[in-house]
């Protein structure tokens, strides 16, 4: 079993259909449930409420991003595809139904993971005497451009049975968006029977659909999507090292959510491979980051992450051991002041009296000479107020000495313009 | 501020403020508690033009027009001056241009201005649903007075000048309420200011270049050509998010170019402001740094986290803030005087969720332990920039 992960690890891409299958053989149980996590329960919560009345863009978009280092994108979509369906069939969620789309990965009921298997297995058996199914599949994995058709057609292979269940389509091109985008909206539209009940979409792989046609035409694609007044979530796995930045820029501009899976150690992926690297090699293979950013409907961000491992049973994820928390000094201009007042501080400011306030108090006319208190002070207050030359016995922090320039000058004499001075 | 070290000085007297200062410092008061403006604002005492309510005359021969927040019409100067182009940096994560644009369209529907409204969603018209109405003025003044008399010790009569001032107050805040008006962003727009002939919407995303919003902007300005005699109206042109991914355009970055000086040309020659609005994270670095330097004001707006403790250390008022807006250039036209500018950092808040306002950053020092005084720091920002003082 550990070489055949270390084997998987080695070509992740290209294999992706072997690790599925290894997941496969020991995921037979569907009463197996995965360890709650904080994390992943909140992305799965948030695309569950789906999206409000009157937004500009209603539906809520997730979109997994992960890449060689930790290619364990899919398995966080299968767990958010696993979580979101039972949400449904529990008629927890806004969405009443899953449209999955599948290009890259099998996902026909006899080789799904788990508890898709027994969703779907469940989702086909009537509801209430309604023929009303909680999922349907849009199959663009058997044949994609069409060519084991025009096999059939020209009679150069057999006839392959097409499995025409009710609840799997065939897609037979990949490259006419525009037939696609009728195709989803058609399927779900029938999902949810006549009513405004709102269904959600699942992409297996966007790089497959970038494969296919440009940029423009998917982003128009998922846009369109997104704008659709019916759909609650969308969700998909893009692997972003395999398109340029722009690509998985573009893609991340229009999703609401997005969830990078990353190695735990990322110095130590990319190395060569020396005795002392596989150990954390290994490490990466089975355990990784997922680094989850929210953008909230007031504009901010919301940051998370947690780790996870891929065990016998699953994904479980767990919360993050070691804190990095980085602070957003890029954000901000960099400044010497000290503009605020720590409570100390504001203790000792509101005490200050200033010099020619009023008192209210009644009593005579004080000068704060700088001393610090003028209830303690009041023998020298006196003397201050004849002019004399005061030296402050106490010896404290700052203090103002004051020294008069003649002993007649009084300090409130009807002589002194400053009639405005509130005194 | 208080200083933070021990210091002893020596008090040679009593500071007099002389007759100016105080008119002036009643005016910090004034201002002070709106928010922290600069202390000292200078008073363009500019009559508004006579024929429109929606223009005023700036310095230089200028006439600007007003972008819908008040407070960035400050930080600009006086406004948008007529025929710029503003350009907004969206970030891929937060919505604010949209807050940028709707008080920008907002305020030209309420003061009977044409506007031209592009963007890449099917339906452009749906947009103008979200519009804010006006508020209000009593919800406004309300505040002000409660807030005026709060933790303010002041030994010094200041309150018999009012009585001078309180007219020209009101007369200078009456006619700027004309220009600048304070948007409620939770009450839409009423219907009768877009419908009709003043809004024209235009969809990109289907089009195949850009040649029809090329035309329609071209057939839009030509209905306020500028001449040497009055201006009659003025138009307003706001595009959201240009080269935005779903459109087919996105990938002809020349185009898109030609298409932007193209427009600035016809600005030149025309009564109309255009505020357009793209992600610079989805455009390769050359050609943004091209769009950036064809802005004549440039603006970008970025996210910030959520529940950051950090920054909540840093900055006060740290939970109204929904973004920050920075100023990046400024548009100063007949005139070799730059704008310089006391801060480029601004936050952007909603007070109590509906009225969008600006304020500069208030924040602690990065290493404030280390407890720097006054008289230790010689300059004010450590990184220093040639003309521009960052605080």
């Amino acid at each position: 079993m550990q070489n055949l992960k270390d084997f998987t690890a080695n070509f992740p891409n290209d294999l992706q259909s072997l690790k599925l299958g290894f997941l496969l053989q020991t995921q037979r149980s569907p009463s197996s449930q995965n360890s709650p996590s904080i994390m992943a329960e909140s992305i799965c919560r948030t695309l569950r409420d789906g999206s409000l009345e009157g937004e500009h863009a209603p539906a809520l978009t997730l979109t997994i991003k992960d890449t060689a280092a930790s290619p364990f994108g899919f398995d966080v979509f299968a767990y958010v595809l696993s979580q979101l369906s039972s949400f449904i069939l529990e008629g927890k969620s806004q969405s009443r139904s899953v449209q999955l789309q599948f290009i890259r990965h099998s996902f026909l009921p006899e080789t799904a993971p788990f508890n898709i298997g027994s969703s779907l297995s469940d989702a086909e058996r009537p509801m209430n005497s309604t023929v009303c199914y909680r999922i349907q599949i849009l199959d663009c994995y058997t044949d994609p451009l069409g060519w084991k058709g025009k096999l059939v057609e020209s009679g150069n292979a057999m006839c392959i049975s097409d499995e025409a269940s009710s609840v799997t389509h065939l897609c037979k091109d990949v490259r006419d968006l525009d037939n696609l985008y009728s195709l989803i909206l058609e399927l779900g539209k029938g999902l949810a029977g006549q009513g405004k009940a709102h269904f959600s979409v699942a992409i297996d792989s966007v790089n497959e659909m970038l494969r296919h046609a440009s940029l423009s035409r998917v982003a128009g694609l998922l846009s369109n999507l997104r704008s659709h007044d019916q759909i609650s979530c969308i969700y998909w796995l893009l692997h972003s090292d395999l398109h340029e930045v722009r690509v998985t820029s573009s893609v991340e501009y229009m999703s609401s959510m997005v969830a990078n899976v990353e190695p735990l150690n990322p110095s130590a992926s990319g190395q060569r491979w020396d005795s002392e690297n596989v150990s954390l090699l290994k490490q990466n293979f089975q355990k990784g980051k997922l680094n989850v950013r929210f953008k909230r409907r007031n504009g901010r961000v919301r940051l998370m992450c947690e780790e996870f491992h891929i065990e016998q049973s699953g994904i479980n994820f767990t919360p993050v051991s070691s804190e990095d928390g980085t602070i957003n000094q890029g954000l901000l201009p960099k400044v010497q002041f000290s503009l605020q007042l720590s409570e100390k501080e504001q203790t000792e400011r509101a005490k200050v009296v200033l010099p020619f306030e009023h008192q209210g108090n009644g009593k005579p006319m004080q000068i704060y000479d700088g001393r610090r208190s003028l209830e303690d002070n009041k023998n020298e207050a006196t003397l201050a107020s004849t002019g004399n030359l005061q030296r402050n016995e106490a010896s404290g922090e700052g203090e103002i000495i004051y020294f008069r320039d003649s002993d007649d000058e009084r300090p409130d004499s009807d002589e002194d313009p400053d009639d405005d001075l509130d005194i | 501020m208080l200083p933070t070290g021990n210091c002893t000085f020596r008090a040679t007297g009593i500071v007099k403020p002389s007759e100016r200062e105080r008119v002036s410092l009643v005016d910090a008061l004034m201002s002070a508690t709106k928010g922290r403006t600069s202390s000292f604002t200078r008073n363009v005492l500019s009559a508004s033009s006579s024929q429109t309510p929606g223009i005023k005359c700036g310095p230089n021969g200028t006439f600007f027009v007003s972008s819908g927040i008040s407070d960035l019409d400050k930080i600009l100067g006086g406004g948008i001056p007529l025929g710029s182009l503003v350009m907004v940096m969206e970030d891929a994560e937060a919505p604010h241009h949209m807050l940028l644009l709707r008080n920008f369209m907002s305020q030209g529907l309420v003061q009977d201005q044409p506007l031209l409204y592009a963007s890449p969603s099917k339906d452009p018209r749906g947009f103008l649903g979200t519009l804010p109405c006006p508020s209000s003025k009593d919800d406004k003044l309300r505040n002000h007075d409660p807030q005026q008399e709060k933790g303010l010790r002041i030994a010094w009569q200041y309150k018999k000048y009012f009585g001078e001032n309180q007219q020209s107050f009101d007369g200078h805040r009456g006619s700027k309420q004309e220009f600048c008006n304070d948007f409620d962003l939770r009450k839409p727009l009423e219907r009768h200011f877009f419908s009709g002939q003043r809004v024209d919407c235009v969809s990109v995303k289907d089009s195949p270049n850009l040649v029809a919003l090329q035309d329609r902007c071209t057939t839009f300005l030509a209905q306020f050509p500028r001449n040497d005699g009055s201006i009659s109206s003025v138009g307003r042109i706001a595009i959201q998010s240009l080269c935005a991914p779903q459109c087919t355009h996105s990938n002809m970055e020349w185009d898109v170019l030609s298409f932007i000086s193209y427009l600035k040309s016809m600005l030149w020659s025309a009564n109309a402001v255009a505020v357009v609005t793209f992600p610079p994270s989805l455009l390769s670095e050359s050609f943004c740094k091209r769009w950036q330097h064809m802005a004549d004001i440039l603006l970008s707006v970025r996210a910030i986290p959520d529940d950051d403790k950090e920054l909540a250390k840093l900055l006060t008022g740290y939970q109204d803030m929904v973004g920050f807006l920075n100023v990046h250039k400024v548009a100063r036209t007949n005139t070799q005087v730059p704008l310089i500018l006391e801060a480029t950092t601004f936050s952007i808040k909603l007070q109590k969720r509906r009225f969008l306002v600006l304020e500069c950053l208030n924040q602690a020092p990065i290493d404030g332990s280390s407890g720097a005084s006054y008289g230790t720091s010689g300059s004010c920002s450590g990184s220093s920039k040639t003309g521009t003082l960052e605080f």
